[in-house]
C-alpha cells in the first residue's frame, strides 16, 4: 500500500514536472507557424509586407514562419480552424471594409477574431485619369458631377478599392446634394482590368496605387498608356514619412500635391476624407492571449532595434507598429468613420 | 551585364530548371507551385540570382509536364493536356521514347521562339496587347472552346460534355478579383463551406486523367509484371529528326500561338496549347490521325505551351501585368526587392532585363540537355509493374491535390469525386477532353462575356468592336466548319480523341 502511494506520488510529481514545459510551451508560438494572408497574390503589398514581418519575427524568436498567400476566404477559414497559434493571419483594412460593404465571406473581424498589432501602412492608394483627360484635379471631377456630367470610376467593388469611390460620392453629396448620382462605378477586377478599362475608354478615373501606376505617369506625351494622378488618399502625416525620393521619378513633394490638404475630398464639409491602408495581425479568438503578448513583445523589440523600418521604407511602406490593444482601438475608430461614409451613400453606389 | 553571370547565377538557373522539371513531371505539381515554394528564397539571393532560380523553375516546370502526359496519360500541368491526346497513344504503341524526344525538341523550339520575340519586341507587343479588351478576349476564349467539337469522336456528345464542363466550372463564388459580383451560385444547399471557391482545376484534372485511368485499369484487372509489347525503350522506336520534316510551319505557328496567348493577360496558359493543337489539326492534311499518336499533335501542344514562357513575360516586364499564373508569382521576386515593374522597367533596368533574357536562354538549353539525356530513364517508368506504379501515382495525385491550395482536404475529395466521375464518363460515353477544356476555359469565358455586355450594353459589340474581333470571327467560323467537315469524314471511324 505504502509502495503504491509512493509510486502514485512519484508518478504525479513526474507528470507535474513534465507538464510544466508543455504548459509553458502552450503559451508560446509553436516552432513552425503558418502565416496566412488575405491575398492570393505574391506580387502584392500584403505578401510583401507580411514577408518582411515574418522574416523579422522568425529571426527574433528563432522559429519558422511560412507566409501562405491563400486569399481572404481561405485565410479566415484556416484561422477559424486553429486556436493553437500554429496559424496566424496578416491582412489590411479590407477585412472590415468587406464586412461593411456586405461582401460574402466577410464576418465582422472585431467580433469574430482577436485583433493583433498593426505593423505598417501602404500610403499608395490612389486615383488616376488618362494623361489626356480634361480633368486636371479632383476639383474638376467633383465640379463635372455637379454640372450633370457622368464620371465613371473603375474600382474593384467591396473593399479598399471602393472606399475612395464612396468618399468621392460622399464629397459630391456634401458639395451639391444629388450630384453624387453622376459619379458611377465601373466594376472591374484586378489592377490590370482597371488599367484596361481606362485604355478602352470605359472609365474616366481608375483606382490604382503609387507603386503600380507611377511608371505610367512618366510615359512620353502621346503614349496611349499615359496616366496622371489626381488623388492619393493617404493622410498627409503618413505620406510625409515616405522616403524623400518618393517612388520612381515622382518625389515625395510631388506626391503630396495629390493628397490632403492640397487635394481636398471633403468628408463633411470641414474635414478631408483620408484613408491609410494599414496591415495588422488577426488571430483565432480562442488563441492563448499569452501568444498575442509574445508577438506584441517581440514586435516592440524588433521595432525598437529599427532595422525592420529600413526594410519597410525601402519597399515604400510606412512603419506603423501599435501593440494589440492600441491597434484594436485605432482600427475600430477607423471602421466607425468609414461606416458613416458608406452609410451616407449606401443604396446609391 | 557580364559581371552578373557568375557561377552561382548559372548554377541557380540549371538547378532551378532541374527542380522545375521534377515538379512538372509529378502529376499535381506545377511550375506555379515550384515558383511559389522557392519565392521566399529570392530575397536573400538578390534580384538577378533570384530571377535566375525562378526562371529556371518556370521553364523546367512547364516542360516537365510532358513526361507524365506522354508516359502515363496524365498531364503533369494543365498546359500539357493536349500532349496526352497524341503522346499517350504513341507511348501505348511502344514509342514512348520517340514521343518524349519529339515533345522535348518542340518545347525547346517553342521556348526559343518566344524568348526571341520577348527580347526583340516586348514593348511593341505590349502596346498591341492592350488593344484586346473584354470583347476580344472573350472571342479568343470562344475560339479555343470551338476545339471541343474537333476533339470529339461524336460532335454532339463532345459539345454536351464541354458545356457540362463549363457548367461545373461556374460552381462557386463569382470572384470579385476577376470582375465578378462576389455572389455564390450553383452551390447545392449545405455545401457552401466547401464549394465557396468552386472545384480547383488541378484536382479535377488529375482526377479525370489519373485516377479515372487507374480505376479503369483496376476494373480490367491489373496484372503483376508488365506487358512487354508496350515497352520499347530504344530499339525500333528511336527518334529521328526527320519526324520534323514538313512540321516547320506547325512548329513556328504553334510557338507563335503560345507566345501570343502568353502576351494577353488573363487568357490563361492552357488556352495556348489548346489553340495550337486545334490549329495543327485544322491545317493538317491528315486530321483524322490526331488523337491516335500523331507526332504533329505533340509538336503543336509542346511548342505552344513552351511558347507561353516568353510571351507571358511581355506584359509583365512592359506593363507590370503578369501574363499567366506563374508570372504573377514572379512579380513577387521584384516586389520583395522593392523594385516596381511597369512600362519603364526595361529601359530603367537594362542589366536585370539582359540577365533575365540570358537566364531564359540558359534555362531552355539546360531543359533540353537534361531532359534529352535523361529520356531513357524517364521512359523506364513504363517498365515499372502496374501493381506498383498505380499506387505510387495515386499517392502522388493525392499529395498534389492536397498541396495545391496549401493543404485543403476538400481538394482530395475533389480528386476522388472527379476520378470516379471520369470513370463513369467512359461508361456513359461522355468525352473527357471537351469536358476539361470547358472546365478550364468556362470561367474566363463567363467573365469576359458578362463584362463585355456590362461595358458596351449590346451583343452587337462582339461583331463591331474592332478589326481584331472580325479576324477572330473568321477563325472561329473556320474552326467550326473544319470540325463539321472532319466529323463527316470521320463517320464510321469513331476512334478519335
Amino acid at each position: 500500500m505504502t509502495f503504491t502511494r509512493r509510486t502514485l506520488l512519484a508518478a504525479v510529481s513526474t507528470a507535474a514536472i513534465l507538464a510544466q514545459p508543455i504548459a509553458a510551451a502552450a503559451q508560446e508560438l509553436p516552432r513552425n507557424v503558418r502565416m496566412v494572408i488575405g491575398s492570393k497574390s505574391t506580387g502584392g503589398d500584403t505578401y510583401q509586407n507580411s514577408a518582411i514581418v515574418a522574416d523579422a519575427l522568425s529571426e527574433h524568436l528563432g522559429i519558422n514562419i511560412k507566409v501562405d498567400a491563400v486569399g481572404a476566404s481561405a485565410a479566415f477559414k484556416a484561422l477559424d480552424r486553429d486556436s493553437r497559434g500554429t496559424t496566424i493571419m496578416i491582412f489590411h483594412d479590407q477585412s472590415y471594409l468587406g464586412h461593411l460593404y456586405g461582401r460574402e465571406g466577410y464576418d465582422d473581424p472585431f467580433a469574430t477574431y482577436a485583433i493583433g498589432p498593426t505593423v505598417a501602412i501602404n500610403p499608395g492608394n490612389a486615383y488616376l485619369v488618362p494623361a489626356d483627360s480634361p480633368y486636371q484635379s479632383m476639383e474638376d471631377i467633383l465640379t463635372a458631377a455637379e454640372n450633370g456630367e457622368q464620371v465613371r470610376v473603375a474600382i474593384q467593388p467591396g473593399g479598399v478599392s471602393e472606399i475612395g469611390f464612396s468618399a468621392m460620392k460622399n464629397a459630391a453629396a456634401v458639395r451639391s446634394p444629388g450630384s453624387e448620382a453622376n459619379i458611377v462605378a465601373v466594376n472591374t477586377g484586378s489592377q490590370s482590368d482597371k488599367n484596361q478599362a481606362m485604355w478602352d475608354g470605359l472609365a474616366d478615373v481608375i483606382n490604382g496605387s503609387i507603386q503600380a501606376n507611377e511608371q505610367f505617369t512618366q510615359l512620353e506625351e502621346g503614349d496611349e498608356k499615359g496616366m496622371r494622378f489626381v488623388w492619393i488618399t493617404a493622410r498627409p502625416a503618413t505620406l510625409e514619412q515616405a522616403p524623400e525620393a518618393g517612388m520612381g521619378d515622382t518625389d515625395r513633394a510631388a506626391l503630396m500635391q495629390y493628397a490632403s490638404p492640397e487635394t481636398s475630398v471633403t468628408l463633411d464639409g470641414s474635414e478631408d476624407f483620408t484613408f491609410d491602408k494599414e496591415f495588422f495581425f488577426l488571430f483565432n479568438k480562442e488563441m492563448d492571449p499569452a501568444i498575442i503578448d509574445q508577438i506584441d513583445t517581440a514586435l516592440t523589440e524588433i521595432f525598437a532595434e529599427g532595422a525592420i523600418q529600413d526594410r519597410q521604407k525601402a519597399s515604400f511602406f510606412i512603419p506603423n507598429f501599435l501593440p494589440s490593444d492600441e491597434a484594436k482601438a485605432h482600427l475600430e475608430q477607423k471602421r466607425d468613420t468609414y461606416s458613416k461614409v458608406i452609410a451616407e451613400i449606401s443604396g446609391e453606389s | 551585364m557580364f559581371e552578373i553571370i557568375t557561377p552561382l547565377f548559372l548554377s541557380l538557373i540549371v538547378g532551378g530548371t532541374f527542380i522545375g522539371i521534377i515538379f512538372g513531371a509529378i502529376p499535381g505539381m506545377t511550375a506555379t507551385m515550384a515558383v511559389a515554394v522557392c519565392l521566399p528564397l529570392t530575397y536573400s539571393l538578390g534580384l538577378e540570382n533570384g530571377l535566375a532560380l525562378l526562371l529556371g523553375l518556370y521553364v523546367g516546370g512547364i516542360s516537365g509536364g510532358l513526361v507524365p502526359a506522354i508516359l502515363l496519360g496524365i498531364p503533369g500541368t494543365p498546359s500539357s493536356i493536349t500532349t496526352t491526346f497524341d503522346g499517350y497513344p504513341l507511348a501505348q504503341k511502344g514509342e514512348g521514347e520517340k514521343a518524349l524526344r519529339i515533345g522535348i525538341v518542340a518545347s525547346f523550339v517553342g521556348g526559343l521562339v518566344s524568348l526571341f520575340v520577348l527580347w526583340l519586341f516586348a514593348p511593341t507587343l505590349a502596346d498591341f496587347a492592350i488593344k484586346f479588351s473584354y470583347v476580344e478576349k472573350f472571342l479568343i476564349i470562344f475560339f479555343a472552346l470551338t476545339v471541343m467539337a474537333a476533339l470529339s469522336s461524336d460532335m454532339l456528345i463532345g459539345i454536351f460534355s464541354g458545356v457540362l464542363g463549363i457548367f461545373i466550372a461556374l460552381i462557386g463564388t463569382y470572384d470579385i478579383s476577376s470582375g465578378g459580383n462576389g455572389k455564390m451560385r450553383l452551390i447545392p444547399p449545405g455545401t457552401e463551406y466547401w464549394l465557396e471557391t468552386g472545384f480547383s482545376l488541378l484536382p479535377v484534372l488529375i482526377g479525370l486523367f489519373g485516377l479515372a485511368a487507374i480505376l479503369e485499369q483496376a476494373e480490367l484487372g491489373v496484372p503483376r509484371g508488365f506487358n512487354k509489347d508496350e515497352v520499347k525503350v530504344g530499339g525500333k522506336s528511336t527518334f529521328s529528326f526527320s519526324v520534323f520534316r514538313g512540321q516547320i510551319v506547325n512548329l513556328v505557328r504553334s510557338s507563335g500561338i503560345g507566345t501570343f496567348v502568353g502576351i494577353l493577360p488573363g487568357v490563361g496558359g492552357s488556352a495556348a496549347s489548346i489553340l495550337a493543337y486545334s490549329n495543327a489539326k485544322t491545317f493538317s492534311r491528315h486530321p483524322e490521325t490526331f488523337g491516335k499518336g500523331e507526332p504533329a499533335g505533340i509538336i503543336a501542344s509542346e511548342s505552344g505551351n513552351n511558347g507561353l514562357t516568353g510571351g507571358a513575360l511581355v506584359p509583365l516586364l512592359s506593363l507590370g501585368i503578369p501574363g499567366d499564373s506563374t508570372t504573377a508569382l514572379l512579380i513577387g521576386a521584384f516586389t520583395l526587392q522593392g523594385i516596381q515593374v511597369g512600362p519603364l522597367f526595361i529601359g530603367n533596368n537594362p542589366d536585370t532585363w539582359n540577365a533575365m533574357i540570358f537566364a531564359m536562354l540558359i534555362a531552355n538549353i539546360a531543359m533540353f540537355v537534361m531532359m534529352y539525356v535523361a529520356i531513357r530513364y524517364f521512359a523506364l517508368v513504363v517498365t515499372i509493374p502496374k501493381h506498383i506504379l498505380f499506387p505510387v501515382i495515386l499517392m502522388m495525385c493525392v499529395i498534389g491535390a492536397y498541396t495545391i491550395n496549401y493543404g485543403i482536404m476538400f481538394d482530395v475529395w475533389t480528386l476522388l469525386i472527379f476520378g470516379i466521375g471520369g470513370w463513369l464518363f467512359v461508361k456513359l460515353r461522355l468525352e473527357v477532353a471537351p469536358f476539361i477544356i470547358g472546365f478550364i476555359l468556362g470561367p474566363s469565358a463567363e467573365v469576359y462575356f458578362v463584362k463585355s455586355l456590362e461595358s458596351f450594353g449590346t451583343l452587337s459589340i462582339f461583331f463591331t468592336k474592332s478589326w481584331i474581333a472580325m479576324v477572330l470571327w473568321v477563325l472561329i467560323i473556320g474552326s467550326i466548319l473544319g470540325s463539321v467537315v472532319l466529323s463527316r469524314r470521320a463517320k464510321g471511324q469513331p476512334d478519335g480523341v
